[in-house]
């Protein structure tokens, strides 16, 4: 075999192997980040009970910023917030209606941040949960575009505070969103915004698994008394409001 | 037909690439700054996740495309007169595609990660996916095509051109689809790919009679003006179909109840309103369009590459246009409500262009600028003369081989 040759051979070879293996992840694209855990069969999913959020109330979110270490630089511009509340103003008739809305990652069924997301570093895990592999977000922002919900953040800037040492520390140039404490529900245990809520006294946030018919979720949800914010999208939110 | 590169000898040429070096130095100072306190030093923050480097972006990947369109008069169409133009026009194609390739690269959070991650799990259901091997294959088509022109290989060069030809198209509908089949109000469009590749091949064209006359000047070689003319009729087409698609656009956003105000945001909502009006509509478009088509001014190959200048300007303003207001005007999280007190910016945001991404625009355009100077004087880029061929027996004189 002369030098041509081999040339040949080792490109052919190169080429047809590199073939193969893009053929195999095209074949198994779908789901393959999570394709060897098995199923849980749970659906994790979120309810707010805007009628029992408290004015001026934070404790969801300060609870969420200390457990998950999420960015605060007091400048609004990027300040993160995974879970963030929000007065929203409606007009009935001659009535102005106020509500305060918690507003955060809906953990769609149909992600559009996850479609759109160039390497596979945001994906929906087999619970459900949405969730962003940091090791791999290159940082291009799209999801922040797809997103309508808002929910989803960008660490422009770098983070010094690192509060809960059990957690990484945030760094900048991925993207953020509220992951529903997935590393707490693994190990069954709540949100850490849901526990807050409860440890005030006002248990405005429910997390449970909606597959479970005797869950308090499902049986709330299954009454039709909740709301979903922008269901005509067909994004399929898991987050669901009672008094909306 | 005999190719040759310039000398490069003249203080004009050396201060010029002087000038260009200085202008990516910039580039590379401000983007290792940006990496170094962060993407926060460019202005961008969490409601205008992008800014001035993906407007750039946007804006070369279609001076990119258009360019290719005028190298495939030759190649595709076999129009002998044009071919003077074909190296050039591929060659500044190449290295607008790197270009907007660069100014997608120094925009992202995490440039270490951008060379193995998009092409180990790329997620094909992801425009921003799907695009990159556009560009690839774009830049390889480009290089196979140069290889074709310089060694005057006809049937390659056929192939390769109407490949290429076809390719852009491809390219410019698909950057068009990262906003187009996007999800915000001002973004989601059908049109707006379609769009895209009309704006590409306005701005494409512009840019090329510019570099063409002036190159052909300032290296006092022979260029007969009727070449100029046809091409400025050509550019007067894509301008009216830019034109069209602008008008189809915002007809449709203006008559859809729900759409409505976003229409008026769009068209009367601050200084991208100003740029839609004045520096796209009256200055990019309608007053190029006057110029080509007023007989006098039409005929003149001055007045042409002036219109053209106009059109390479209002191109940047569509792109601007185009990327910022889709995100400044936001979601709408709460039809038919809306939100009075939150501890981010919600409604309509805001957006100034810093100097870091301006330093960033100018190193982009300063490295490929300096490229092309280069090639100039190292590549067999330019011919000895461009003349109409008036009879049809036209045989193509055998060209130099490098």
């Amino acid at each position: 075999m002369d030098r041509r040759d081999f040339l040949k051979t080792a490109g052919g070879t190169l080429l047809a192997g590199t073939s193969c293996a893009y053929a195999f992840r095209f074949l198994t694209s779908a789901g393959w980040a999570s394709a060897d855990i098995p199923s849980s069969g749970k659906k994790w999913g979120m309810i707010v009970d805007l009628t029992k959020c408290r004015e001026g109330c934070t404790a969801c979110m300060d609870a969420c910023r200390h457990e998950n270490n999420v960015a605060h630089f007091g400048d609004e511009r990027w300040d993160i917030h995974w879970i963030k509340k929000v007065k929203v103003e409606s007009q009935v008739g001659h009535k102005t209606m106020e509500k305060n809305v918690m507003l955060l990652c809906n953990h769609c069924d149909n992600p559009p941040c996850a479609q759109v997301c160039p390497v596979q570093a945001t994906y929906k895990r087999d619970d459900g949960i949405v969730i962003i592999d940091h090791h791999r977000c290159i940082g291009c922002r799209y999801c922040m575009i797809a997103c309508p919900y808002n929910a989803r953040q960008f660490n422009f800037r770098d983070n010094e505070e690192w509060p809960n040492k059990d957690r990484p520390k945030r760094s900048h140039g991925v993207a953020e969103s509220c992951t529903l404490c997935a590393h707490r529900l693994d190990v069954s245990r709540m949100p850490a915004c849901v526990e807050a809520c409860e440890q005030v006294g006002a248990g405005a946030l429910l997390v449970g698994d909606i597959n479970d018919p005797d869950s308090n979720i499902s049986k709330i949800v299954t009454t039709g008394a909740v709301k979903r914010i922008r269901e005509d999208l067909g994004t399929e939110p898991k987050v669901y409001y009672i008094g909306l | 037909m005999k190719f040759d590169s310039i000398k490069g000898d003249s203080a004009q040429y050396r201060m010029l690439m002087i000038v260009f070096a200085a202008m990516a130095v910039a580039g590379v100072g401000s983007t290792w700054w940006a990496i170094e306190k962060g993407l926060w030093v460019t202005g961008m923050y969490n409601r205008v996740p992008w800014g001035l480097q993906i407007v750039m972006a946007v804006y070369y990947i279609g001076l990119s495309a258009g360019s290719l369109v005028i190298s495939g008069l030759y190649g595709v169409f076999g129009k002998q007169e044009y071919k003077p133009f074909a190296r050039i026009a591929v060659y500044v194609a190449t290295l607008f595609l790197i270009a907007g390739l660069l100014s997608i690269l120094t925009d992202q959070g995490r440039m270490d990660r951008v060379f193995v991650e998009p092409f180990v799990y790329f997620n094909l259901q992801s425009m921003f996916s799907i695009n990159p091997i556009l560009y690839i294959g774009h830049i390889l088509i480009c290089i196979v095509y140069l290889w074709a022109l310089f060694y005057e290989k006809k049937t390659l060069t056929k192939v390769i051109a109407t490949l290429a030809f076809g390719w852009a198209f491809c390219v410019h509908t698909g950057t068009g689809a990262i906003f187009g089949f996007g999800a915000r109000v001002l973004y989601e469009s059908p049109l707006l790919p379609a769009a895209f590749v009309a704006a590409a091949m306005a701005s494409g064209t512009a840019l090329m009679i510019v570099l063409i006359v002036g190159l052909f000047r300032f290296t006092k070689r022979h260029l007969d003006d009727e070449l100029i003319v046809w091409l400025g009729r050509f550019l007067a087409i894509c301008v009216i179909v830019v034109l069209y698609f602008l008008f189809v656009e915002n007809a449709y956003r203006a008559y859809v109840v729900e759409l409505r105000p976003a229409a008026i945001y769009y068209l009367f909502g601050g200084f991208h309103s100003v740029l839609f009006w004045i520096g796209l509509i009256l200055v990019g478009l309608v007053t190029p369009l006057l110029i080509l088509f007023r007989k006098t001014t039409g005929q003149s190959v001055p007045w042409i590459v002036f219109a053209s200048c106009l059109v390479i300007f209002g191109i940047l303003c569509e792109r601007y246009v185009i990327v910022l207001p889709g995100l400044t005007h936001g979601s709408e999280i709460f039809p038919g409500m809306h939100i009075t007190q939150s501890v981010v910016e919600e409604g309509i945001a805001s957006y100034d262009i810093s100097y870091v991404e301006v330093l960033q625009a100018l190193g982009v355009f300063g490295v490929v600028a300096f490229m092309f100077g280069w090639g100039l004087k190292y590549l067999k880029l330019l011919p000895s003369e461009a003349r109409v061929l008036h009879s049809s027996s036209t045989s193509d004189s055998a060209g130099n081989k490098t």
